[in-house]
């Protein structure tokens, strides 16, 4: 394990290199970059006239009249060894301050939507298989295909919709007014999951929908199995050997498309955080990517794909625990 | 030790209620092997799966069915009441019933190792610590002729071999000391010089530990290497059943008759006929009267295909079911013969 541990990593930092490059090539995409549009900003309707040699000065205050390959460097190496993001243009401070708390947000709003779709998905799917052809198998049927047709908009304004009247509380945004400005502590935490929970349900819902079918399906194959069936004639209890034998290879499917599931919540929480009023990353990538602020649309685009491509680690790692084949045959 | 009696096992199916196993009695001695022979579809995995209780939701068992075991301790057992998914019916699995399915490669989970599985099996039914029951997979690896016992014992089964695998197979189903085995075909999926080689091994181990044995196969030839008492089974009832030596010096079912006719002799190597002409009728469409009736070259036209031959008992524990073994009909030809006579003598 340690072997495959191992050379999974170096995979895993080799394919950041190299989406760290490519991020770079994407920000540099854009016609223009930061010096112009602030010359623009600054300037225009004042009269002043601003020359070529003025637009000049600004680039190389801001670092930008390097060559591209001198500031993708400047910029990985300031990340790698100390944490810098590089400077927000626009907003006149370091990235890091920029982005800080609405970065959290996205990776806890992710990993609270992760929990959410496979503590439902996997033991319900579970369920159903071995429940298979009775009332609750239907039932499920009939709300995954609900779940896989209701848009995570719709369902996201009527879930708070009644959060509101049954909790009463602000449940849009990730912190009560008292803890927002507040110091990390414990009651911070709890009043973040509090408001964690409702765009994590509204992003795992049709999740959670598709894959109780994924599980469902795949535990149903591997309870049919002869292995399944020879450890029940050496007289294991049914519990037992539904977790250990059939469950165990039943969740294949799921662990491997981690990466997916990640993606998939990257790309829907923008419109699902506008619904609940949440400020996230999608948003700021946007307006950063419009004004050419490159090293925060950089970072956040980093974050992102970094965050896909360890979750694909942990996909491979996990995998290889559940079917130790896999490490054998690789 | 093992009783059955009266059993019947149908299914519930898209196209019906098919019953493939009906009113099946047979009975194992301990330390004795009885041999379960029949065409493939005949219900001989069915039977055995019901003595385990481990036939799928989609089945029923008869309320006739007695099936009696006795156990070590020499209790009686009642298999027939006990819930499938109770404690009683498993302390009977593994530790009191072994079980050895055909497909070695897929009778073993494949993401857990041998010993984790077989450290499993005995310590369900002994109070052992985990070094113990170690200690105990690794003399029974030993014990079926796996080398390396030491090594071998914390290999996944893709990392074995067939024969390998099927040894290792036994070892597990041995591993909580059972003191009946029942073996499926455990030798089908391997190629010939194995098969003789496991074959060995399992009259070597019945006769070392003393176990009770039922050995499933499609072949007379393996019954008499290794079974004391055969029961020949067709289309879900035993058509014959005795002792193996008097069963194939003198087989009196036409059944089994071409079974014996259908071991491959050398000359008849080449081409590998299906044991008896003829096709074996689907569970859907079982003939009337006799099972076998539709592929018997001396069915009697009007009973074998109108009724269900009783079975004779020829001896001890030796029957056959088959009309021509009737009293009436056994001496058919003797009987008209004396007719005859008896017609003609007041006539003279
Ligand atoms: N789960 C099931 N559902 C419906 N019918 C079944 C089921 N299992 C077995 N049967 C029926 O029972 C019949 C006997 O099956 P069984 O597996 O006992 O045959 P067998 O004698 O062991 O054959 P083989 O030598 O091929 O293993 C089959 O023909 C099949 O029609
Ligand atoms: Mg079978």
């Amino acid at each position: 394990m340690l072997r495959f541990t191992l050379e999974r990593l170096i995979g895993m930092v080799i394919t950041m290199a190299l989406v760290s490059v490519m991020v770079f090539l994407i920000m540099e995409i854009p016609p223009g970059d930061y010096a112009d549009r602030y010359a623009f900003r600054k300037y225009s309707g004042t009269g002043v006239n601003v020359t070529e040699a003025d637009i000049q000065a600004i680039r190389a205050d801001l670092g930008l009249d390097k060559p591209m390959m001198l500031r993708y460097f400047d910029w990985i190496g300031g990340i790698v060894l100390r944490g810098d993001f590089g400077q927000a243009f626009a907003f006149e401070t370091s990235v890091v301050k920029v982005i800080g708390d609405k970065g959290w947000l996205t990776l806890g709003i992710l990993f609270a939507t992760l929990l959410v779709t496979y503590l439902v998905s996997i033991p319900v799917g579970i369920f159903a298989a071995v429940r298979r052809a009775s009332a609750m198998d239907y039932g499920l049927t009939i709300f995954s295909y609900l779940g896989l047709a209701l848009p995570n908009f719709l369902l996201a304004l009527v879930l708070l919709y009644f959060a509101n009247r049954w909790f009463g509380a602000d449940i849009g945004g990730l912190f009560s007014d008292q803890y927002a400005d507040a110091p990390w502590s414990l009651a911070k935490v709890w009043d973040m999951i509090k408001h964690l929970w409702l765009p994590a349900v509204v992003l795992a819902w049709s999740a959670v929908a598709y894959q109780i079918q994924t599980v469902r399906a795949t535990m149903s194959d591997e309870l049919n199995k002869l292995s399944v069936t020879v450890a029940r004639a050496r007289g294991v209890p049914e519990t037992k050997l539904l977790i250990k034998y059939p469950a165990r290879l039943a969740i294949n499917p799921i662990v491997s498309t981690i990466g997916f599931d990640v993606n998939r919540i990257f790309s829907e929480l923008p419109i699902v955080a506008v619904v609940l009023g949440l400020t996230e990353l999608g948003e700021l990538l946007l307006r950063a990517y419009l004004d050419l602020d490159m090293y925060v649309a950089g970072a956040i685009l980093l974050l992102l794909t970094f965050t896909i491509v360890f979750m694909n680690f942990v996909s491979d790692l996990l995998l290889a625990w559940l079917d130790p084949r896999i490490k054998l045959g690789a | 030790m093992l009783k059955v009696e009266n059993l019947s096992i149908s299914f519930q199916t898209d196209e019906g209620m098919i019953t493939p196993v009906q009113n099946v009695s047979f009975a194992v001695q301990a330390g004795r092997t009885l041999g379960i022979v029949g065409e493939s579809g005949s219900g001989k995995s069915v039977s055995t799966k019901a003595l385990m209780k481990l036939l799928p939701g989609n089945s029923r068992v008869s309320d006739e069915a007695r099936m009696t075991y006795t156990d070590k301790a020499g209790r009686e057992v009642r298999i027939d009441q006990l819930r499938p998914k109770g404690r009683d019916i498993r302390r009977l699995r593994g530790g009191e019933i072994g079980m050895i399915f055909q497909e070695p490669m897929a009778s073993f989970s494949p993401v857990y190792t041998i010993g984790n599985q077989m450290i499993e099996a005995i310590r369900l039914h002994q109070k052992v610590t985990k070094k113990e029951a170690r200690a105990q997979a690794i003399a029974m690896l030993d014990k079926v002729g796996i080398s390396n016992p030491v090594g071998r014992v914390d290999q996944y089964p893709h990392e074995m071999s067939g024969g390998m695998r099927q040894r290792a197979m036994i070892a597990l189903a041995l591993a909580a000391r059972p003191a009946l085995l029942i073996a499926d075909e455990p030798t089908t999926a391997l190629d010939v010089t194995i098969q003789a080689q496991v074959l060995e091994l399992m009259a070597d181990l019945q006769r070392d530990l003393g176990m009770g044995m039922i050995f499933i196969t499609h072949d007379l030839g393996v019954i008499a290497q290794v079974a004391q008492d055969v029961a020949v089974m067709y289309l879900g009832t035993i058509v014959e059943s005795g002792p193996t030596a008097d069963v194939i010096r003198n087989p009196r079912h036409p059944y089994t008759q071409g079974l014996l006719k259908a071991i491959p002799s050398l000359d008849a190597l080449h081409d590998r006929l299906s044991p008896v002409p003829g096709d074996i009728p689907s569970p859907n469409e079982r003939p009337t009267g006799c099972p076998f009736h539709t592929r018997c070259s001396q069915r009697l036209q009007g009973l074998c295909d109108q009724q269900l031959p009783p079975t004779v008992p020829l001896g001890p524990n030796r029957s056959v079911a088959c009309w021509l073994e009737t009293p009436e009909h056994r001496t058919g030809a003797e009987v008209d013969a004396q007719q005859q006579i008896k017609q003609q003598e007041p006539a003279q």
